[in-house]
């Protein structure tokens, strides 16, 4: 019984929610008519699609590692440093910024008359002997993706710094001073004692970093509108623009496949990781 | 079904009795349950026939005076006083006799702009004012203590006057005081953004009473204690004690809880019938929600006239005073120079027994006035029109959509929906919207509107028709003879510009301050002929559209410095503020010798036809000097005979209530509707669909109005200019252009949002106008994928 008030909430917002997103992901939008698994081949089909899936691929493949890696080496950094409260806190400070401001902050960084063309633009004017430099529309040109990863790595390094460093706190110290006791070097260390014992966090920051991706996806939209370059056209663009377009039974099947991905993903990483 | 049979014990099924056997218990414990829930929402001992409650408030529009007046003061006699900028004093007494004081002392006093008001019962006016310069010097010494500060006037109930020198030891000069209210025993009070004064108007000194949190928009006094109240709280003063009185919760809360629009309020006295708890006075407050009444004192505020059921509720009008007349009848002065007057009529249902939903993304003015009159028509119908991007919120455009499209999903579909700025096809081909063939038959076969418009709607594979509009506007060129020529197609507007460019090589040569402008302009002109028959942009066109568009910014650019173009901006910026218009969809000519613009209306007369009245670069140009040289034509760009629709109609294909909403479509697109909108001083855009009722708006017989009345710039002076009524030939030149309009131009859709983006970047020179189209091309190549 104690379960039941959790259990019903969880229920009506969201099981009962998604069994309708199910239903109405084998009906047409329009007229009601039951369509079978054509809402599922249309997306499939669709062009815009693939290349929001692609995108989101590619944007996940060098993000996320990018991100556990970046964050992991960070934390191993600041693990024996005395001082590091001050600057976790500071690293988390991006997590704090307000996505307008994030936006307004890189738009100013990388506008074609931001600050990162005309400090370029300096250099290649200062010092002859390098290329002529010509500014660079970063967000309409195939920099798109470099952009947006800077931004999301900017954004959550700190916050994953921080479940790194609780992750290594739960690490025994005294297995890892008895290694280094045996002569056991800083690789030996972290091959034999840190990594095994870091398993279970490397799961929670991985599965972490993915859903991050997908949230990053407000930033992207703010910067770049919902037709941004094609580069970083990502799922969650199609959703919205299938969302004013109408297009529910669509929408509704590309996000039943979605979370059956998601919860594919989620055991893979737990079976591996976990 | 009956319950019984629902619970009926099927053979074979299990029960247990309460010693562990199963029994029906949690049967009937559900049972139970649902005969529980069932009574309470059905209504428990409801009869199967509601009674209909009968009796609400209901208002009658009031007919004013004159027009241009701001202010109203309710007199305790019936009778109130109407006052704004440029316009007289006006009485009008409790029998309806008006009176308008003339000051013919105002010309010589130096006063520009008249802003902030107060009069009292008998006539005493204070207000605010800003001055006339006529050297630097005198600016200087005025600005010297606040620039854009307000001086002001004491006009007593004899007719004496005098400047009123305000001063005191909390008092600031630059303190602007933006409201003025006189109390029963003769003081004077006024608030500004952040304080409340009492000032003495003998002598100009003023004392600081209590400090406010936002601007005080109204007063009241009850008693001895005077009341201000802001956006956000209700302030009592103890005018007796001289000292602030704590705060009264249930009107803060009233307050606190009416921000969107201003209350307006009034006291009165309860009868010896209605004594109720508190004091004997009652307090009334008018806001958007409704008409309220408060017994001074109590603990409750009880809602007396639903807003949604009276003028109170339109959004087009704040509530700016409110009067109590006998018979529990009150009179409302609304922002708009708009009267009304709130009486209980026995005769109507109490709620009404249907609701009619409209929808429109922006506010739109006919829709809300039909929406009055079909209310007044059916008063059984409540008309709740609402709109997706009010202007007392920041939602956006995409939101909006969003936000409907929820509830559209959800069946919440509106009755009515006005499909200006949205993307017609797209809610057509979804089946939201219905068909209107067969309702636009009979207005076929009657001719009685302009068929080629109404085709020009087919759209989707089935080519139907979904959406109709009320009014459409028509692309025109206009300027002297010698440029525009004969002009239609975008080459030879480029061609035009380029003579006229090389006989006056300074200055701005068609009206486009911004890049927007010149899109503005020319979009609508060409979006048409973009899009191939597989949907997908055509380069070639795009490509010279944007030549076209190229050519005709370099050349504007070339009469000016980058310099010049951006005071022009601020400048044209600046004079929106203080003209309250958009500088969109202009005609204008001075300086600039070609001008580009849509006709709006059909009032402002042909060859003098202009929507602006000033021009803001040279003072008031003189349209009669030019008449002679003035042409003026359709202009067709790249796709023809295009019109762009207003308030166009459809209805919802899942509408709860479709004849009715059938009828309010009747009501629109019906000669009554599309006059009287315009024949009450209500310019805005459009051209009617209806043939008659075009032919009788261009019918200016007897028409009063002959002048306008406009600012010039650098004189800051009111100028008025003649009107010249359009001859025969050039009302048939008008019908003409209407009969040949066939091409809707489609407003809001991505293809044009991409040209827009894209254009600046070709007009900057980032792109030329073929990597511009190949950037539409890759853009929209997603959007069509998707």
């Amino acid at each position: 019984m104690f379960l039941l008030p959790g259990l019903s909430g969880v229920m009506i917002f969201y099981l009962f929610p998604f069994f309708e997103v199910v239903r109405r992901s084998f009906f047409q939008s329009g007229n009601g008519a039951f369509v079978g698994v054509d809402n599922y081949r249309a997306v499939f089909a669709n062009g815009a699609f693939v290349l929001a899936v692609r995108n989101t691929l590619l944007y996940m493949a060098a993000g996320v590692p990018l991100l556990m890696g970046i964050s992991l080496f960070l934390s191993l950094l600041l693990r024996n440093l005395l001082q590091r409260r001050r600057l976790v806190s500071a690293m988390l400070l991006p997590m704090a910024v307000p996505a307008a401001v994030m936006v307004l902050t890189m738009q100013i960084l990388i506008d074609r008359q931001g600050v990162i063309n005309g400090v370029l633009t300096h250099v290649s004017e200062k010092i002859t002997a390098l290329p002529a430099f010509s500014a660079i529309d970063y967000l309409n040109t195939e920099w798109a993706l470099v952009v947006v990863i800077c931004s999301f790595l900017w954004k959550n390094t700190g916050y994953m710094v921080i479940l790194w460093l609780a992750g290594l706190a739960a690490l025994p110290k005294e297995v890892e001073e008895a290694a280094q006791v045996d002569g056991a070097n800083r690789w030996q260390s972290w091959h034999y004692i840190i990594r095994p014992g870091l398993s279970g966090s490397f799961f929670t920051i991985g599965m972490l970093s993915v859903l991050q991706i997908f949230k990053s996806y407000r930033e992207v939209w703010m910067v770049a509108g919902s037709y941004p370059q094609e580069r970083i056209y990502f799922l969650q663009h199609l959703l919205q623009n299938w969302y004013l377009k109408l297009e529910f039974d669509r929408m509704a099947a590309l996000t039943v496949t979605l979370s059956l991905v998601l919860l594919a993903v989620c055991l893979l990483l737990q079976k591996k990781l976990g | 079904m009956r319950f019984d049979r629902i619970f009926q014990k099927k053979p074979g099924s299990k029960t247990r009795n309460k010693t562990g056997n199963k029994t029906g218990g949690f049967g009937y414990a559900v049972l139970m349950l649902l005969c529980a829930m069932c009574t309470a929402l059905s209504g428990c001992g409801g009869s199967q026939e509601e009674e209909i409650s009968m009796g609400r408030y209901a208002d009658r529009e009031v007919k004013l005076p004159g027009a241009g007046y701001e202010y109203m003061h309710p007199c305790a006699d019936g009778g109130y006083y109407l006052f704004g900028n440029g316009v007289d004093l006006t009485h009008v007494a409790a029998d309806g006799t008006v009176s308008r004081e003339k000051w013919d002392w105002e010309k010589n006093a130096n006063i520009h702009v008249k802003f902030s008001y107060g009069v009292s019962d008998d006539g005493a006016v204070i207000f605010g004012y800003t001055p006339m310069f006529y050297s630097d010097e005198e600016y200087e010494a005025y600005a010297a203590e606040g620039d854009n500060r307000y001086l002001y006037y004491y006009v007593s109930e004899d007719g004496d006057r005098q400047p009123l020198n305000l001063y005191g030891a909390d008092y600031k000069k630059a303190t602007n005081l933006e409201r003025f209210a006189f109390a029963p025993d003769g003081r004077v009070y006024a608030a500004s953004g952040s304080c409340v004064y009492r000032i003495n108007v003998e002598s100009g000194e003023t004392e600081s009473l209590f400090a406010t949190g936002e601007q005080v928009r109204e007063f009241a006094f009850v008693g001895d204690t005077m009341l201000a109240v802001d956006k956000e709280k209700a302030y009592l003063y103890d005018m007796a004690g001289e000292k602030p009185l704590s705060d009264n919760t249930v009107l803060n809360e009233f307050v606190a809880s009416h921000q969107n629009g201003r209350i307006a309020l009034a006291v009165g006295e309860q009868t010896a019938e209605e004594i109720q708890e508190g004091g004997s006075e009652v307090l009334y407050l008018a806001c958007r929600t409704g008409l309220y009444r408060y017994v001074w004192g109590g603990s409750v505020i009880e809602q007396i006239a639903d807003g949604q059921m009276t003028a109170l509720g339109d959004s087009q009008y704040n509530p700016y005073a409110l009067q109590i007349l006998p018979d529990g009848e009150f009179r409302v002065y609304f922002s708009g120079n708009y009267m009304a007057e709130l009486y209980y009529d026995k005769t109507l249902p109490m709620k009404p027994s249907k609701e009619l939903a409209v929808y429109s993304l922006r506010e739109n003015g006919r829709v809300r006035y039909a929406g009055r009159l079909f209310q007044k028509e059916h008063p059984d119908v409540l008309v709740r029109y609402e709109t997706g991007m009010d202007g007392d919120n920041a939602v956006s455009r995409e939101d909006a959509l969003k936000n409907l499209n929820t509830r559209i999903l959800a069946g919440e579909v509106p009755d009515v929906i006005i499909l200006d700025d949205m993307d017609m096809e797209q809610y057509a081909d979804k089946g939201v919207l219905r068909e209107l063939d067969a309702l636009l038959a009979p207005y076929e076969e009657e001719g009685v509107l302009y068929q080629n418009i109404v085709e020009g709607m087919r759209m989707t594979e089935e080519e139907k028709i979904y959406g109709v509009p009320m009014t459409v506007e028509l692309p025109l060129y206009y300027g002297e003879k010698k440029y525009v020529g004969d002009m239609k197609g975008l080459d030879e507007l480029a061609a035009g510009a380029e003579f006229a460019r090389a006989e006056h090589p300074e200055g701005p040569l068609i009206d486009t301050p911004y890049q927007s402008n010149l899109f503005d302009l020319m979009i609508p002109l060409c979006l048409p002929a973009w899009t191939k028959e597989d949907g997908s942009p055509d380069t070639e066109s795009l490509t010279a559209f944007y030549q076209a568009a190229q050519r005709l910014w370099e050349l504007d650019s070339a009469g000016m410095s980058e310099e010049q173009r951006r005071k022009w901006q601020q400048d044209v910026a600046d004079l929106s503020n203080i003209m309250f218009v958009q500088y969109e969809d202009i005609y204008n000519i001075g300086e600039t010798w070609i001008a580009l613009g849509y006709m709006k209306n059909a009032w402002y007369g042909m060859t003098n036809l202009h929507t602006r009245m000033e021009n803001y670069r040279n003072g008031y140009s003189t349209y009669k000097t030019l008449e002679d040289e003035v042409v003026y034509g359709r202009l067709t760009g790249q796709a023809g005979n295009v019109y762009r629709a207003r308030t166009i109609v459809g209805l919802c294909e899942q509408a709860k209530e479709p004849e009715l909403g059938e009828t309010f479509m009747e009501l629109l697109l019906s000669d009554t509707m599309m006059q009287k909108w315009w024949l009450e001083g209500h310019f805005d855009g459009g051209l009617p669909i209806r043939k008659d009722s075009l032919v009788s708006l261009l019918d200016f017989n007897n028409r009063a109005f002959a002048e306008v009345k406009g600012w010039t710039k650098q004189e800051i002076d009111v100028v008025y200019k003649e009107m010249f009524w359009p001859t025969e030939e050039e009302r048939q030149w008008l019908f003409d252009r209407m009969e040949e309009s066939d091409c809707y131009y489609r407003k809001g859709t991505f293809l044009e949002e991409t040209v827009r983006e894209v254009g600046v970047r070709v007009l900057d020179g980032e792109l030329t106008p073929e990597e511009g189209a190949k950037e539409v091309e890759r853009k929209t190549a997603i959007a069509m994928e998707e």
